[in-house]
C-alpha cells in the first residue's frame, strides 16, 4: 500500500537533515570550481602564452596548466560565503535546488538576482571554453567544402559493383538484429519482474534481487555495444556472432528497463484479485499481471529491433558481423562510389524499419 | 459448519508513515450473516476487510476463519484460507484481456493443477462449472467475450462468478455497487444476496446507501477513523443512527426513489 501522507507523518532524521545540507554546498561548491578554472583557462588561452616550443600553447596544454588545488579551495569559501550571506546575496543555486526557492525570491525575475547572473555567466564561460576545447573551425567549415565534394560525388554515384555482396550482408544485419532481439526476450522478461519495486517490496530476498538486477542493468547498459562487441570479438571471434552477443547484451539491459517501467505501472486491482483466490506468487504474476504488460512489451520489442538493426549496420565497424565490416575498409580506401551504395542499402533499411515498427506498436498499443 | 464465520479480536492497523487504520477492533460474524460494514472512507473499511483474508497483514490482533486462524497462517496454508473467501471489488478488477470465461475459472486458482494453469488449461469439470457460475449472475452467452467488452454492472457480475468459482464459504465485498449506475445496483446486489440466502454463504459487504442497508442487510457496524462505533439490526437503523455514524452534515442517500 502506498501511503501519500507518508512523508508529513515520519520526523525527518538528523542525518538525513545533514546530509541534504552537504549536497547544496557541494553543489554550489563544484558550480564555483568550474566558474573558476573556466575563468583561468579563458585567461591563460587569450594571454598569448607561448609553450616549450615556441608556439601558442593548445587548449590541452592549457588543461594541465590550470590550478585545480588552489581553485578547489578558493571555491569551497566561495560556496561557503554565498551560504553565510544568503541573506544579503540571495538562495545560492545549489540551495535552491535542494531545498527550493525560499518564498520571498518566488517572483524575482532572473536578472535581479546574484544566482540568476552567476548561472548566466557560468553558461557563458562553458560555451567559450568548449569552443576552444573542442577546437571549432567556423571559417575552415565554410571555406573548405570542396574537399569532401568527391565523398559527396561519390555518395551521389553508388557504384553497382558492391551491390549484391552489400545486399547479401545486408541480410545478414537484419538477422543479426533479429536474433539478437528475440535472445534478448526471455531474459528481460525474467529479470524485469525482479526489478519493479511493486513486485519486490514485500520481501528481503525479493528487495535484494531488486537492487542487484537494476544495478547490474544499469552497468550493462551503460557501456556502448561497440565496447560489447570487442569484448565478445575476442570471445567467439570476428563475426556476426559477435555482434549478435553484443546486440543481445545491451537489448536485455535496455528492455529490462523499459519492461519493468510497464510492470510497476500496472493496475493493482486485478493482482489483489487473484491473490484474493488464494493463488500462489508464480500464478499472480500469471494472471495478475503478465496479461497486463503484453502489449506494451511487444510494444518496446519491436521497437528494440528497430534500434538492433540500426546499431547493427555499424557493430561491424569492430568486426561484430553485418554491412558495417565490408564499409569500414571502402571507407578507409576513399573508395566513395561503393560507400554511397552501402549508405544507400543501409539508410533504406532503417527507414524501412521504423516505418513498419511505428506502424505495428500503433496497431498494438 | 461452526457457527463462528469471522471472529475479530483487538485489531489495529498502523500503515507505515503512521496512519492509524484500524484501533483495536473487535467483531465475530455469525454463519449465515449478511453484515454491512459502514463508516465514511478513511474510516477503515477496505483495511478490515482486507485484514480477513490477509492482502493486508495486520499490525496487532488476531482473525479467525471458521475457527482457524488466519493471522499467523503463511504459505500454502494461508492460500487454502483465501481460496474459500471470496472478494467482490468496487473496481471489479478483471483481468480485462482475458475472456469472461477465463476470469470466472480465475477463480478456482487455489485449487487448480500448478503447471496446466500456467498455461490456462483447466479441467473440463472447472469449465463446467465456470459456464454454469455465469448462468448464476445471467451472463450465460458471454463466456467468449473479452472481460472489457463488457458494461460496469456485468463486469461485477463476472467478479461475483468469479467468487462463486471459488466455492467459498464467506464473501467480502468491498463497496460492490459504488462505481455502479444507481439503477444497476439492486441488480448486482441481488446477486449477492443470493449466495447468502440460498447457497448460506457469510457476507461481509461495505456499503453506503441507506435503502440498500435495509434491504439486504441482516446486520451493520460502522467504523469511525478505525474504531467500532455501531453495532445493530437494520431495523434499529435510521436517519438519526446515520447521523451519528457520518455526522451531523451527513444526508442519507438512496439508490432510486421508487
Amino acid at each position: 500500500m502506498t501511503d501519500p501522507t507518508q512523508n508529513a507523518a515520519t520526523p525527518v532524521p538528523g542525518w538525513r537533515r545533514n546530509l541534504t545540507r552537504l549536497q547544496a554546498i557541494g553543489i554550489d561548491i563544484v558550480l564555483w570550481v568550474l566558474a573558476l578554472l573556466m575563468t583561468e583557462f579563458l585567461v591563460i588561452a587569450f594571454s598569448g602564452r607561448r609553450g616549450p616550443t615556441g608556439l601558442l600553447v593548445t587548449p590541452e596544454e592549457v588543461l594541465l596548466l590550470l590550478h585545480y588545488g588552489v581553485m578547489a579551495v578558493a571555491a569551497v569559501m566561495l560556496a561557503m560565503a554565498w551560504h553565510l550571506a544568503r541573506g544579503i546575496l540571495g538562495a545560492p543555486p545549489g540551495g535552491a535546488l535542494v531545498y527550493g526557492l525560499p518564498e520571498e525570491e518566488q517572483d524575482v525575475p532572473w536578472s535581479q538576482t546574484f544566482r540568476g547572473w552567476f548561472v548566466a555567466l557560468l553558461i557563458q564561460l562553458t560555451l567559450f571554453t568548449g569552443w576552444l576545447i573542442t577546437e571549432v573551425q567556423l571559417v575552415t567549415f565554410l571555406t573548405k567544402f570542396s574537399k569532401a565534394s568527391d565523398i559527396i560525388r561519390g555518395l551521389l554515384h553508388p557504384s553497382g559493383e558492391i551491390l549484391q555482396q552489400g545486399l547479401v550482408l545486408l541480410v545478414q544485419t537484419i538477422f543479426l538484429a533479429f536474433m539478437a532481439t528475440a535472445f534478448a526476450i526471455p531474459f528481460a522478461f525474467v529479470l524485469s519482474f525482479l526489478a519493479a519495486r511493486n513486485l519486490t517490496r514485500r520481501n528481503r530476498l525479493t528487495r535484494l534481487a531488486y537492487t542487484l538486477v537494476r544495478a547490474g542493468m544499469n552497468f550493462t547498459r551503460a557501456v556502448e555495444p561497440l565496447v560489447w562487441a570487442l569484448i565478445f570479438i575476442s570471445w567467439v571471434g570476428i563475426g556476426p556472432f559477435a555482434g549478435v552477443l553484443a546486440l543481445w547484451v545491451h537489448s536485455v539491459a535496455a528492455l529490462v528497463k523499459l519492461y519493468s517501467e510497464q510492470v510497476e505501472n500496472i493496475d493493482p486491482g486485478p493482482v489483489e484479485a487473484i491473490t484474493a483466490t488464494g493463488a500462489s506468487a508464480i500464478q499472480v504474476l500469471r494472471y495478475g499481471v503478465v496479461p497486463q504488460v503484453i502489449p506494451p512489451f511487444l510494444s518496446f520489442t519491436i521497437y528494440r529491433w528497430d534500434i538492433n538493426v540500426r546499431m547493427s549496420t555499424i557493430i561491424g565497424f569492430v568486426g561484430g558481423g553485418g554491412i558495417g565490416y565490408i564499409l569500414k575498409p571502402r571507407v578507409d580506401l576513399g573508395q566513395w562510389g561503393e560507400v554511397g551504395t552501402l549508405v544507400l542499402l543501409i539508410a533504406i533499411t532503417v527507414w524501412v524499419m521504423d516505418i513498419l515498427s511505428a506502424k505495428i506498436r500503433e496497431r498494438i498499443v | 459448519m461452526p457457527d463462528e464465520a469471522v471472529r475479530i479480536e483487538s485489531l489495529t492497523k498502523v500503515y507505515p508513515g503512521g496512519i492509524r487504520a484500524l484501533e483495536d477492533v473487535s467483531l465475530t460474524v455469525r454463519t449465515g450473516e449478511f453484515l454491512v460494514v459502514l463508516g465514511l472512507s478513511g474510516s477503515g473499511k477496505s483495511t478490515l476487510l482486507r485484514c480477513v483474508n490477509r492482502l493486508i497483514d495486520p499490525t496487532a490482533g488476531r482473525i479467525w476463519i471458521f475457527g482457524h486462524e488466519i493471522t499467523a497462517a503463511e504459505g500454502s496454508q494461508l492460500r487454502t484460507s483465501r481460496a474459500q473467501i471470496g472478494m467482490i471489488f468496487q473496481q471489479f478488477n478483471l483481468v480485462r484481456r482475458h475472456s469472461v470465461l477465463l476470469n470466472v475459472l480465475s477463480g478456482s486458482l487455489g485449487r487448480a493443477p500448478f503447471f496446466r494453469s500456467l498455461v490456462t488449461r483447466f479441467p473440463e469439470e472447472e469449465a463446467e462449472r465456470a459456464r454454469a457460475c455465469l448462468e448464476r449472475v445471467d451472463l450465460g452467452g458471454r463466456g467468449a467475450s473479452r472481460a472489457d467488452a463488457l458494461s460496469g454492472g456485468q463486469q461485477q457480475r463476472v467478479a461475483i462468478a468469479r467468487a462463486l468459482m471459488q466455492q467459498p464459504s464467506l464473501i467480502l465485498a468491498d463497496e460492490p455497487v459504488a462505481s455502479l449506475d444507481p439503477a444497476l445496483r439492486h441488480s448486482v446486489m441481488r446477486h449477492i444476496e443470493a449466495l447468502n440466502r440460498d447457497e448460506g454463504m457469510t457476507v461481509i459487504c461495505t456499503l453506503h446507501d441507506i435503502d440498500l442497508i435495509q434491504r439486504y442487510a441482516t446486520r451493520m457496524v460502522a467504523l469511525r477513523d478505525g474504531m467500532l462505533v455501531y453495532e445493530g439490526g437494520p431495523d434499529e437503523f435510521d436517519g438519526e443512527t446515520f447521523k451519528e455514524i457520518y455526522g451531523q452534515d451527513a444526508v442519507p442517500t438512496s439508490t432510486l426513489t421508487t
